[in-house]
């Protein structure tokens, strides 16, 4: 192991250097420009979108620099209103009270601006001796300013130091003053507005007066309005065609007459400018032919052949035309057919908007206050419809005819017991239309006046109404089971039975009776529209005005519902 | 209750379900008539249209015009400024009868500047018609309302309480109605107006002819008009194809409230480029920022709820001719007001929602013009630019330094 040799005064030396090097690394970690870091790409520092949003609104910060821009801002508008305040002054000068409260004596700057002026151009003419003949002269002010000035001046200048001296000593309150009256006036309203505004301000007043004049005469008169009354000077772009009426009523008219009348006068102008042309075409086409001809004779040719005539052309042409005009009238009549298609649907879409019945018209004269998209049947009604829908074989069972009460019921489902007190039916409540009777076609059923073959059980056939189709509920047959063996006689109903039994003499029928079956027989107390005719037909009535309330919409329609 | 009812009640029970999922489209028969020319209108009403300054009719105008004149119940949504009023202004006096001299139409819009600018419309293009027009509207004298309409009116557009008010009076006869038209629907249906819509709606002839119009059209509008619509033919737009390409987007934003003001201040000479309208979204607001704008001396006009109709109606006529350039407002100019001129919407506080700001910046680009509307947002409102953005698929950039080459 080699030895170091050293003294104490190398090692001294030794920390000295080492002192001097970090008070240098020191000095340089100090400046910026040196730092390592700054040579390195900026790091992307903004992950996030919010942070990204943050550093844009930073950086819009950094690029107005708010701060300088206020500051800026505010020193011009302290410097505004400093010129303003100056020219203020020089331009009353020595009428002002504020005269003499400032450094600036105006009086004499006015005089001197004037005369400044007039020395310049002496100045310049002659400056070389100006600068050589006077000496200039250094003297401070009691401000302790080192000030200027050519040796002839010093006097005045030291006339106006002193003066200034005497003046600064008010100095202060003068300031004070100034200001106080300068917050005066702010605080109180301004009576006279910047004089830009003040100026758009009067030329609007007087737009504003022209307007409301305008309209005051438009409300005076009872009258048409245009639309020129109501521009009241809009800066709008119109058409080329644009024209600017009058607002007099008879002098627009007249305007509009005009118009009408020069536009029926160019068209017809261009229509015979049109015919003029084709004229005048016509005329050069037979002038140049006729030219042609007298050539072709001079040149000994025969005269020209007209030109081929329109049906002269050759087979492909021909074919061609066919196949198009072919192909023309198909897609003619596709088309038609689509047409006819969308007219159709377009037929029925409209049939269902006019069923439609919006929400809001609900309750409106002619449109019913609620929508029932179901009628309400009576408690009568929904038994019947139920019972017609009943399949007979599930009725309740007949009991015996004699032990007949309100319970009972027939095959229709009508309680048979009481007829008079059952509650009227559907069928009874129909509108009494006099149906007139129905041809007869039967010989049988005639009236008793009418001679010829006749024969009748009855002796009642007088003016009775004939109903063809109406089977009388209490006289339905039920189906009679035929294949039954035993002979029921509960089962068959009291007339039949009653005829059945009855012992008067059995007569022949009569020999039409094979082609055109037995006459019906009619009784007055079957006939079911005999009893309240009256009432029947009001509660006919009713039911009628009641029909347009089952209006039914269609499903797609009927949003509503109570 | 009957079975049958009960399973009634059930399926429409199942309908009122369904269509709050159901996507309404625009129907699938709708024609598209590609010029004025071949819509066979009258030629007096042409006239209007051509000397009005429309040439070639919108992509709205060219659906929903033919089937309103037809008679058809029609649900109608575009664009801001792509000539909505327009279109049904040009149905409206399609379908007249001017020799019958009653109410035929009634047209309901949300602010009485609107149903001004909707009478000044009709008029226009009905001028070659002698059509007669009346804007029925609030803060106006009670007796001049009744003779107009006593002198009988072809149309009628006003807003909705004075109308109301006109039909309970017997002024305005409604017997021959035939259409009832609602500009900004989704507003007309919206809670604040829709009962007074119910009520005016009540005293119309049944199944009067109903046009639903508005550049926003919520879902749950679309469900709702059933109820006073039959079968109604939808022209509707995505909302991704709601914003136009036309007005640019912007943000500026801003770190405290205060400092909106001094940012509107250094826009000013943008502002006045053309016409600007800036939007805030109280009245005390705009009387403020008013207030600071002018002591700073800026020339800037004002208007909003609370001040009374005369002075409503001077300021719009100011900013119509062009004599004020600068709007200071509320949202009541948010919807239909349509000034050619503006180009610059600034929306001073963003909107309280979605459909606003559409409207809102709507103000601007009418009719194919350019236009740009710059938001003022404090930080945490940016995440609410950021989900309207969004919900439009559309573009709002921070604001570059040359904003007036955009204008």
């Amino acid at each position: 192991m080699k030895k170091i040799v050293y003294n104490k005064s190398t090692l001294v030396s030794l920390k000295a250097e080492l002192l001097r090097k970090q008070e240098e690394v020191n000095e340089k970690k100090q400046l910026p420009q040196h730092k390592v870091v700054n040579f390195k790409p900026p790091p992307a520092k903004y992950n996030s979108n919010k942070n990204e949003m943050k550093k844009t609104f930073k950086d819009s910060l950094k690029a107005i620099d708010v701060e300088e821009l206020e500051a800026n801002r505010r020193s011009r508008f302290a410097l505004e209103k400093k010129a303003e305040l100056y020219e203020h002054l020089a331009d009353i000068s020595g009428s002002s009270e504020l005269e003499g409260r400032f450094l600036v004596d105006f009086t004499s700057k006015k005089q001197q601006d004037e005369e400044y002026e007039k020395k310049e151009h002496e100045k310049q003419q002659d400056k070389e001796d100006f600068n050589s003949d006077n000496e200039w002269v250094e003297f401070t002010d009691f401000l302790g300013r080192t000030r200027k000035c050519i040796k002839s001046d010093l006097e005045y200048f030291v006339n106006r130091d002193k003066l200034l001296q005497k003046d600064l000593s008010k100095e202060e309150d003068i300031l004070v003053d100034y200001q106080q009256q300068e917050a005066d006036k702010e605080s109180i309203p301004k009576p006279e507005m910047p004089f830009l505004v003040q100026k758009t301000n009067d030329y609007l007043q007087t737009l504003r007066e022209k307007w409301e004049q305008k309209e005051k005469e438009l409300l005076g008169k009872d009258k048409d309005i245009h639309y020129q009354d109501l521009l009241f000077d809009e800066a709008r772009m119109h058409g080329v065609g644009y024209y600017a009426f009058s607002t007099d009523e008879a002098e627009r008219r007249k305007q509009m007459d005009e118009l009408v009348q020069r536009r029926e006068e160019t068209l017809r102008a261009q229509q015979e400018t049109e015919q003029m042309r084709k004229k005048r075409d016509e005329l050069v086409a037979a002038r140049l032919a006729a030219a042609r001809a007298r050539q072709r004779a001079r040149q000994g040719l025969p005269p020209e052949p007209a030109p081929p005539a329109n049906n002269q052309k050759d087979f492909t042409t021909c074919l061609l035309e066919f196949l198009t005009e072919q192909k023309n009238e198909a897609d003619k009549k596709a088309k038609e057919e689509e047409m006819k298609a969308k007219e159709e649907q377009e037929k029925e879409r409209q049939k269902l908007r006019e069923a439609y019945v919006r929400e809001w018209d609900l309750g409106k004269e002619g449109v019913e206050g609620k929508i029932k998209k179901f009628r309400e049947m009576t408690q009568e009604e929904y038994v019947e419809q139920q019972r017609s829908k009943r399949i007979k074989e599930f009725a309740p069972p007949r009991t015996s005819t004699s032990e007949r009460s309100e319970l009972t019921f027939d095959d229709s489902g009508r309680s048979v017991g009481k007829l008079k007190k059952s509650p009227k039916t559907w069928a009874d409540v129909r509108p009494n239309v006099r149906i007139p009777p129905p041809p007869d076609i039967s010989d049988i059923i005639v009236t008793e006046e009418q001679k010829g073959l006749y024969f009748s059980t009855s002796t009642q056939s007088k003016s009775q109404m004939k109903y063809k189709n109406f089977v009388q509920p209490q006289e339905s047959i039920p189906i009679e089971n035929e294949l039954s063996d035993h002979d029921d006689d509960n089962t068959v109903p009291r007339r039949e039975k009653r005829k059945k039994s009855s012992n008067h003499v059995e007569i022949e029928p009569p020999p039409t009776y094979d082609y055109y079956g037995p006459a019906p027989k009619i009784s007055k107390t079957e006939n079911p529209f005999k009893s309240d005719i009256r009432e029947a037909y009001a509660q006919g009535a009713k039911s009628l005005e009641n029909k347009p309330n089952d209006r039914q919409l269609s499903k797609q329609y009927d949003f509503t519902f109570d | 209750m009957t079975s049958s009812e009960m399973s009634m009640s059930i399926s429409r029970k199942i309908i009122s379900e369904d269509l709050s999922n159901v996507e309404f489209d625009t129907s699938e028969d709708v024609e598209v008539i590609p010029t004025f020319d071949s819509m066979g209108l009258r030629d007096e009403l042409l006239r209007g249209i051509y000397t009005y300054g429309f040439e070639k009719p919108s992509a709205i105008q060219q659906r929903s015009i033919l089937p309103i004149v037809k008679g058809r119940d029609v649900i109608a949504q575009a664009q801001s400024g792509t000539g909505k009023t327009a279109t049904f202004s040009i149905s409206i006096l399609q379908s007249l009868d001017t020799t019958l001299r009653e109410t035929q139409v009634l047209i309901l819009s949300p602010t009485r500047e609107l149903a001004t600018q909707i009478q000044k419309v009709i008029l226009a293009l009905g001028d070659f018609m002698n059509v007669q027009c009346h804007a029925c509207i609030g803060g106006t004298n009670l007796g001049e309302d009744i003779r107009k309409l006593d002198y009988g009116q072809h149309v009628v557009s006003g807003t909705p309480g004075r109308v109301f008010d006109m039909i309970k009076r017997r002024v305005l006869r409604t017997r021959s109605i035939k259409m009832l038209v609602l500009d900004e629907a989704d507003e007309m249906l919206n809670k604040g107006f829709k009962e007074q819509i119910y009520d005016v709606y009540r005293y119309l002839p049944p199944a009067t002819q109903v046009v639903l119009i508005s550049a926003t059209l919520p879902h749950e509008i679309l469900e709702m008009t059933s109820k006073f619509m039959t079968d109604p033919i939808r022209i509707l737009v995505k909302r991704d194809e709601l914003t136009l390409e036309g007005i640019k987007q912007f943000f500026v934003a801003v770190e405290r409230e205060e400092w909106k003001f001094d940012t509107l201040c250094d826009l000013y000479d943008t502002l006045t480029i053309t016409q600007a309208v800036i939007f805030c979204n109280t009245k005390r607001k705009v009387d403020w920022l008013t207030q600071k704008m002018q002591e700073a001396n800026f020339t800037v006009s004002s208007m909003h709820g609370d001040m009374p109709q005369k002075e409503r109606d001077n300021i719009m006529k100011e900013f119509r001719s062009g004599q004020s350039r600068v709007l200071i407002t509320t949202d009541v100019w948010a919807r239909g007001i349509d000034v050619q001129q503006v180009s610059l919407v600034i929306n001073y506080d963003l909107p309280n929602n979605r459909e606003l700001y559409i409207h809102r910046i709507g103000r601007s680009g009418r009719f194919g013009r350019k236009g740009v509307a710059i938001n003022f947002v404090k930080s945490d409102d940016i995440r609410i630019l950021r989900d309207i953005e969004q919900y439009y698929s559309t573009q709002i950039d921070e604001m570059p330094m040359n904003v007036a080459d955009l204008i």
